[in-house]
């Protein structure tokens, strides 16, 4: 399955870049909450 | 819980990318000459929101929206012979339509079926719809036969005499909606001939038949209101719009404020997902992903011993149904996350209470990824007026009219998808933080109850924006 992914790799890398937005917003929410339950370790 | 969320995130943004995007599928996109790379549009749509979610924070501390205004601005003189008059003209449409596609010539572009469902009904209503309302139940040919025949029946049985429509099941909801325009996308995605137009106009008269059973079990109103797949779509998106026709009056309201009210009833969520999730496979289909992708998976099937024809269909039904889910994940991610705030709010109940947040969403989606569609195609309805069974009539004398492919520019094109996409998720979120501030306790929760719907809106616009730039190339 692998083979066929990467020979297309040249189709679809660029994909990537689009779904930057969506992870630097998922890792600022996750350091955000890790941050605030190291202030306040009764919260959950 | 929020390990949970976070895998969910994971997987939906591993998903939205092996599924890659979009948005311009029938959209006809001429050679673009962007100043950045379409992958920055993405960076700046999503920095749009994160700017918009953190002023929502600061500077919107209490539900605004939940409240409907509406003021009457105008009263609509012969309100009852308009709304009789446009009963007539829906039905003399209705069965041009029909006549055409079953007596005229068979070519899909010199036929006036595809093109008038295809384009002029099935994108032409939804953009009319958001901008002045409902229009669609004004000339619904099929809730004027209904009103026409049950009027009749009356004078002749004489009121009371009939007997009382069946109570129309609470549980249903608005899933035969939902799985009505699964359908409608089906046959206008995957099915091969979708283009031909007395096969079109066979269903057109299928469709027709299975409404007026339904409007005479059920009744009229109960049954538009909820299980009349084009009726139900339609009268959603006119609900964003800034005005409403009702009982001979015109209303106008704030923007957004209609669409606060949406009844959550069952089937909502699926058919907001469905409406995003055809419109997103419909790019996608187009994209090189999915043409590297459906080969394989068509080839799985005929190893089964099916047919190519009926294996490829297999494949983009498995791809249509997959988008379709995706969407209803992301969606299911937003509600989970809000969980997590802590207060006593099931899945369900927020699922249904933030439901109304997906419509603009939907309503950007097919304005990005038809509005090229509509300004070329549209313009096809010149000729096929004149000629609408193409055997050469000149009824209007249009009938030499051609199609302007150089009226706009494909730049103006992209800027007016990407403005809409972006739009579109802005009042996502506008309406998610209202609805917020009316849910939960303090301007605090109900800021942090929206960071995964903000996770959400940036994903939902990556992928738009991913599908019309796959799309594009």
């Amino acid at each position: 399955m692998s083979g066929p992914v990467l020979a297309h790799i040249g189709h679809w890398w660029t994909s990537i870049l689009y779904v930057a937005p969506v992870v630097v917003v998922v890792v600022w929410l996750a350091l955000q909450s890790w941050r605030a339950k190291r202030r306040d370790p009764e919260r959950r | 819980m929020r390990r949970r969320a976070l895998a969910a995130a994971g997987v939906a943004a591993g998903l939205a990318l092996l599924l890659p995007a979009t948005a311009a599928a029938h959209g006809l996109v001429g050679k673009q000459d962007l100043p950045i790379p379409r992958w920055l549009f993405a960076w700046g749509a999503a920095g749009v929101l994160i700017v918009s979610f953190v002023a929502l924070a600061t500077l919107w501390p209490s539900p605004r929206l939940q409240e409907l205004r509406e003021r009457a601005v105008w009263r609509v003189p012969g309100a009852r012979a308009l709304e009789v008059l446009g009963g007539a003209i829906g039905v003399v449409v209705f069965a041009v339509v029909v006549y055409a596609g079953l007596a005229g010539s068979q070519s899909p572009q010199e036929n006036l079926a595809p093109t008038f469902i295809y384009y002029v009904f099935w994108v032409g209503i939804p953009f009319l719809s958001f901008l002045v309302g409902d229009v669609f139940r004004l000339f619904n040919p099929w809730r004027a036969i209904a009103r026409a025949v049950a009027w009749a029946a009356t004078r002749i049985a004489g009121r009371g005499a009939l007997p009382e429509p069946l109570e129309y099941p609470r549980a249903l909801g608005r899933w035969p909606a939902a799985i009505g325009i699964l359908a409608f996308a089906w046959v206008e995605l995957v099915y091969v001939d979708r283009d031909d137009p007395s096969t079109l106009a066979i269903m057109a008269l299928a469709y027709a038949a299975v409404q007026l059973v339904g409007m005479s079990l059920y009744g009229i109103d109960p049954w538009l209101r909820n299980a009349d797949p084009f009726g139900v779509t339609f009268s959603l998106l006119s609900r964003l719009a800034p005005l409403r026709w009702h009982d001979g009056r015109l209303l106008a309201r704030r923007p957004l404020a209609g669409i606060v009210g949406l009844d959550p009833r069952p089937g909502t969520v699926a058919l907001v997902c469905v409406m995003i999730g055809t419109t997103s496979f419909d790019g996608f289909s187009m994209g090189t992903v999915w043409n590297d992708v459906a080969p394989d998976l068509q080839r799985v099937f005929m190893d089964l011993g099916i047919g190519a024809e009926t294996a490829l269909q297999i494949a983009f039904t498995i791809g249509l149904v997959a988008m379709v889910l995706l969407v209803a994940a992301l969606y299911r991610l937003g509600v989970e996350g809000m969980r997590t705030v802590g207060e006593a709010h099931s899945a369900r109940e927020l699922a249904g209470a933030f439901a109304h947040t997906l419509v603009p969403i939907a309503l950007a989606y097919l304005v990005a990824h038809y509005f090229s569609a509509l300004t070329y195609q549209a313009q096809a309805m010149a000729y096929l007026i004149s000629d609408p069974l193409g055997d050469g009539s000149n009824l209007f004398g249009t009938a030499s009219a051609s199609i302007d492919y150089g009226w706009i520019s494909a730049n103006a094109i992209w800027y007016v998808q990407v403005g809409a996409l972006i739009v579109g998720h802005v009042c996502g979120l506008i309406l998610a933080h209202d609805r917020a501030l009316a849910l939960y306790r303090d301007v605090r929760a109900a800021t942090r109850s929206q960071y995964w719907m903000l996770v959400v809106m940036v994903g939902f616009t990556s992928l738009g924006l991913w599908l019309l730039s796959a799309a594009s190339q």
